[in-house]
């Protein structure tokens, strides 16, 4: 199962990378359809971290999708300001991720 | 054997009497005897030459018989015809024996058993989609898929292959027979097994059987003899199938990268595998593989994965076992599996070791 986690671990870093930018983009645009399509992101960022048993990316990704059904709701600061702040955190463990990788991994 | 030699299923039959010839259909098929659906009668004790026949079930076996009963029609379900008796030991054997047997070797058999039914009637297909999941005790043998004119039976006859086909001869537009001759003059399409049924009696039928039907049955439909036949043909899919030592999972998820990762790590373990992003997907593949388990993620954008499953289970009658697989809290997923009955759910959190080692578990494989 190490072998399984290595080989897919890149390609989960680069899908991360970009929910993340989406998800970025729609908390500044407050857009009702990209927040909802962040959320949905987020959920998925959880459940294909859990499978790959990173136990740190869970509990940030679930509540960056919490998060971002707030502001669904609200559009308020406070739900914006909430969720770039989880954001930032998620974006930490993922790059701490990224930069265990091998340099020479590919990416897909 | 015994099973065949009790129960009521459809066949072919053609009588020969002097001059008269009639093609009709026959059920209640004994060791010793059949009932034909006819309007044609001569005296009891009469004897007939009878042709019995139903593609892939009974290779036509020739019959000397004699008319041992008369009935004229009577309640929905009870039509008019003549129980025709034979000789026991000479041609029973014969018939049981051919009834017992799987399909003959060289016959896809990796997949379940297709039927497409070509009616313009809602009703008469979702009885046909109720009747499927009430009476086969395992429905994933049999498929159908349905059609409402000939022209969309014509498209997804091209797209896919079926086993057998079910027509209607009043169809909206082109009528049911010339739907037939269509399919009897195509070169892929032309051995197709059909059922020709209808509400127009003689005429339909001469109409149907002329231009290439094999049985014609009227309706109303007697359900009971035609999942009977349905049943008989499934269970010789069933009984060819080669013994496959690998289970299959049918994985349904929305995430890309889950499924990908999800089938790696089964495949690593010694399933076969196959995925589904979406719901068409999902069916087509259910339908096709005929997987020994399923997995359905639980929130995804088209359907929540417990309505799918509880959907599966009661209304299609699925019954191999099915796993929710979410990263929902695992009270919050605990209450959706018993909701939807399903045999269990593994937490996405809990990691591919644990998803793998709940599907051998599930299905009873050793590590």
């Amino acid at each position: 199962m190490e072998d399984l986690s290595a080989r897919f671990l890149p390609q989960f870093v680069k899908l991360a990378r970009s929910r993340l930018v989406q998800a970025r983009s729609a908390v500044a645009e407050r857009e009702p359809v990209a927040i909802t399509t962040a959320a949905g992101g987020m959920h998925q960022l959880a459940g294909e971290a859990g499978l790959l048993g990173l136990h740190d990316v869970v509990p940030l990704a679930r509540e960056c999708e919490a998060e971002a059904k707030a502001l669904h709701a609200s559009r308020g600061d406070t739900d914006a300001e909430r969720m770039t702040a989880t954001l930032g955190e998620l974006e930490r463990a993922i790059e701490q991720i990224g930069a265990r990788l091998p340099a020479t991994a590919p990416e897909s | 054997m015994a099973a065949a030699s009790s129960e009521r299923f459809i066949v072919r039959a053609e009588l020969r009497a002097g001059p008269d010839v009639v093609i009709s259909y026959g059920f209640d098929l004994t060791a010793s005897s059949v009932f034909v659906v006819t309007e044609w009668h001569a005296a009891i004790g009469t004897s007939v030459s009878l042709r019995l026949s139903f593609p892939t079930i009974l290779e036509p076996i020739d019959v000397v018989a004699e008319i041992a009963d008369i009935r004229v029609a009577g309640e929905p379900g009870e039509p008019g015809g003549i129980r025709l008796a034979f000789d026991e030991a000479e041609v029973g054997v014969k018939l049981m024996a051919q009834l017992a047997r799987g399909e003959a070797p060289g016959v896809a058999t990796d997949r379940p058993y297709r039927v497409l039914l070509v009616d313009d009637s809602w009703l008469i297909r979702d009885m046909f989609a109720y009747g499927t999941a009430k009476f086969f005790e395992r429905p994933g043998a049999l498929a159908i898929d349905h059609a409402g004119d000939a022209e969309e039976a014509w498209g997804k006859l091209a797209k896919s292959t079926y086993d057998l086909v079910i027509i209607d001869y009043f169809l909206p537009a082109e009528d049911g027979a010339s739907l037939i001759a269509r399919l009897r003059a195509d070169a892929r399409l032309s051995r197709t097994p059909i059922v020709a049924i209808s509400v127009g009696g003689r005429d339909a039928r001469e109409a149907t059987i002329s231009a290439g039907a094999d049985v014609f049955v009227d309706k109303p439909l007697v359900f009971r003899d035609l999942f009977n036949t349905l049943r008989v043909l499934a269970e010789r899919r069933e009984r060819a199938r080669p013994s496959v030592e690998r289970k299959s999972i049918l994985v349904f998820d929305d995430s890309p990268f889950a499924l990908a990762l999800t089938r790696a790590a089964l495949e690593a373990a010694g399933f076969t595998v196959a995925i589904a992003a979406d719901l068409s997907s999902f069916e087509r593949q259910r339908v096709a593989f005929d997987p020994d388990l399923i997995l359905v993620d639980v929130q995804m954008p088209e359907a929540f994965g417990d309505d799918i499953a509880s959907t599966l289970r009661g209304w299609h009658g699925v019954q191999v076992p099915i796993l929710l697989v979410s990263s929902l809290d695992q009270s919050e997923l605990e209450r959706r599996a018993q909701r939807a009955q399903v045999s269990g759910y593994i937490c996405k959190g809990a990691g591919m070791s644990e998803l793998v080692r709940r599907c051998r578990e599930v299905l009873q494989v050793a590590p």
